[in-house]
């Protein structure tokens, strides 16, 4: 690999990455600035939750994305699912402070639970179990891990081995040989 | 939290008696493959790794379902449920993070963790955070904060353990204390957490097949979910409502603590250093993610279900909000399903109990000594030794402290995630984060959870509706790490080795 491509694979890395921690920082001071504002004397108000509602599915995204970004591709074809488990999460918080307390004795059934609560139920706690590890398993061998990659880091690890063995003039040792001695 | 919830809630259901022929035999039966599992394991460790991360040599399922079971303790069965009947669909914020959690997790630790521990022979969680910063210091810190979190973890889970034996075999809550704690100790002991996670299948396939045996009753017999919300709605509606009876704020806090503050599980993230071969991590989050919506399942059915029972006057009003699955259990269902259930509350408690004497112990035999400079000679014999110190002490204190234990149980979730999330979830993808970020956020996670905890606790202070002690520590220690990180990044790539630094550009 040369080394202009190494650095444009470490600025397309680095750009995600950069990204991804500054939308985190942001996402978790925009969640401390809710907490903050129920410590008012006139009580929370109106716009704390809603900060919430926010930042929690930026911050969860922005640190998946901080986790699977890796090479020229970034996150690559994982900006999709991503994506829509943000919205799922950000709609799913947001609808139900949005739309009116209505639940009654009458109100319309969604698979056996009033319409906000369905929304809540089966968007934020099923919506995403379907997307996101499907798409962790598709995407594994490009994206997470592959057999060239255990063999590069078990490579790496064997050759500082072998230094430590040059240098100390004895066979070297790692923490689990320790342990087995 | 889920685990410390639920423990605190088996203190106060002070479960009601069940001691029937069936629920005993049912009962004896669950120890005695308990015992098979152990003698089988003990005599497969041999070595320190065999003791501490099975030697990293399990299989993809065996860890799956091990990593399922740790995960939700009893609150999946007394508290949660409980705390459904009483608030609502607002409890339910605190196991919807599940549906992101396992592949988060994934994503964040499982790759980078599982290669860092082969590059380095890693076997503790402090370990990790030690080779990442290139310190001592760290890896010490670390070792401490979880060790105090582990404490308060031990004693609830002992007391939860003596409440639930009591319940099943009638024996006082003492015997059921040290019967409990005997067994846990037994196995975690003589085959460590090779023991332990084979005992957390077994465990762990329990729960399941309890919880979606007790779904599928509810919901037979009230008729199905739409039932069930209609005399729900006709009484009660606030309960189905999007936040139950909590404040949108305190609903959407539970999320936040339970998601974000999953990456600074040990007993979740040790499991990571054990799976035999990395490219398994394929399927783990997808069969993690199944196995614990199984789980869950009585979590929710039992709640809406209970609620609805009582409401139409199918059940009678309970004594408090823990009786649900109780007075379920024991009024309604077959009495073999409820043998089934209070197994799998015994199951749980100890399954959490085994995850953190092995992972104290390696804290006091590996982490610490190496921190100070006195590494340990014999790990393994050393580590047996821990074990039984740390599974005594457990029980004296459960015995013995009255209300300070759930005390002790209150912070165990909330330390984990405030003084590892940053450093270990951050600090592993992202190579501008330094050694004093580090040092500086794992401190402030410890000090500011202890202070608030304790100054909530002694009611010196108390939080506005929807703030928790955990979610302020956990933002603290955020915000310190990023600021710290920054203001020290000129040492950031420094403080990386080579190996370190591959593994996290992968």
């Amino acid at each position: 690999m040369t080394d202009s491509n190494t650095s444009e694979i470490s600025a397309a890395t680095d750009t995600t990455r950069r990204a991804a921690l500054v939308a985190l920082f942001i996402s978790i001071a925009a969640i401390g600035v809710g907490y903050a504002a129920a410590f008012t004397r006139s009580g929370t108000p109106t716009w704390a939750p809603w900060l919430l509602a926010l930042a929690i599915p930026v911050a969860l995204g922005a640190i998946m994305i901080l986790g699977a970004a890796r090479g020229r591709s970034g996150i690559g074809p994982l900006k999709i699912p991503f994506g829509f488990v943000v919205l799922v999460l950000i709609i799913g918080f947001g609808a139900p402070l949005l739309l009116p307390a209505t639940e009654g004795p009458l109100s319309k059934l969604w698979l056996g639970l009033p319409a906000r609560a369905a929304i809540v139920i089966y968007g934020v706690g099923l919506l995403p179990i379907i997307v996101l590890p499907v798409a962790y398993a598709l995407t594994f061998e490009t994206q997470t891990l592959s057999a060239e990659d255990v063999e590069r880091v078990r490579a790496l690890a064997a050759e500082g081995g072998r230094e430590n063995q040059a240098s100390n003039g004895s066979a070297a040792q790692t923490p689990i040989d320790k342990l087995r001695a | 939290m889920i685990q410390v919830v639920g423990v605190s809630a088996v203190l106060q259901a002070a479960l009601p008696n069940a001691a029937r022929p069936a629920v005993v035999t049912v009962g004896i039966l669950y120890f005695a493959v308990i015992v098979a599992i152990s003698v089988w394991a003990a005599r497969r460790t041999r070595t320190a790794a065999d003791f501490f991360v099975a030697g990293k040599g399990i299989g993809l399922v065996a860890l799956t379902v091990a990593s399922v079971s740790v995960s939700v303790s009893g609150f999946a069965f007394i508290g949660g449920p409980g705390f459904i009947y009483a608030v609502g669909l607002g409890a339910m914020y605190i196991v919807l993070p599940a549906a992101v959690t396992n592949v988060m997790g994934a994503w964040v630790l499982a790759k980078r963790m599982r290669l860092i521990g082969e590059a380095r022979a890693l076997i503790t969680i402090p370990d990790a955070i030690g080779a990442r910063y290139r310190s001592r210091a760290a890896q010490g810190l670390s070792a401490a904060a979880i060790l105090v979190g582990i404490v308060g973890y031990m004693a609830t889970n002992a007391l939860a353990m003596g409440v639930v034996i009591n319940s099943i075999f009638g024996v006082g809550l003492g015997w059921g204390i040290w019967i409990g704690m005997g067994v846990t100790l037994a196995y975690s002991a003589s085959g460590g957490i090779l023991a332990g996670i084979y005992n957390d299948v077994f465990q762990g396939t329990l729960m399941a097949v309890a919880s979606v045996l007790v779904f599928l009753f509810v919901l037979n017999f009230g008729g199905g979910l739409g039932e069930i919300s209609r005399t729900i709605l006709a009484h009660d509606a606030a309960i189905l409502g999007p936040w139950g009876k909590l404040t949108p704020l305190a609903a959407l806090s539970f999320f936040f603590v339970f998601s974000m503050g999953s990456l600074g599980q040990p007993q979740a993230v040790h499991k990571y250093y054990m799976l035999r071969d990395p490219l398994q991590l394929k399927w783990y989050p997808l069969l993690k993610t199944l196995g614990l919506a199984l789980v869950l399942l009585l979590y929710f059915g039992v709640g809406v279900g209970v609620k609805a029972f009582v409401l139409s006057g199918r059940l009678p009003a309970l004594g408090s909000p823990d009786q649900a699955t109780p007075t379920l259990l024991l009024n309604i269902t077959p009495l073999i399903l409820a043998a089934l259930v209070f197994s799998g509350v015994a199951a749980a408690t100890m399954s959490a109990a085994n995850s953190f004497i092995n992972i104290g112990a390696a804290i006091v035999t590996h982490d610490l000594p190496i921190a100070l400079g006195r590494p340990v000679r014999n790990e393994l014999r050393w580590g047996r030794a821990m074990t039984i110190v740390i599974a005594v002490a457990a029980a004296i204190t459960a015995q013995r402290s009255g209300t300070m234990v759930a005390f002790l149980g209150i912070f165990g979730w909330g330390l984990f995630a405030s003084t590892l999330v940053p450093a270990l979830a951050v600090g592993l993808n992202w190579q501008g984060a330094t050694r004093a970020g580090a040092i500086a956020s794992i401190a402030t996670g410890l000090i500011v959870t202890l202070g608030l905890e304790t100054a909530a606790y002694s009611k010196v202070f108390t939080f506005p509706a929807g703030v928790t002690a955990s979610a302020v520590a956990m933002v603290s220690s955020f915000l310190v790490f990023f600021i710290v990180s920054w203001l020290t990044r000129r040492h950031a790539h420094a403080e990386l080795d080579p190996d370190v630094k591959l593994v996290m550009e992968l």
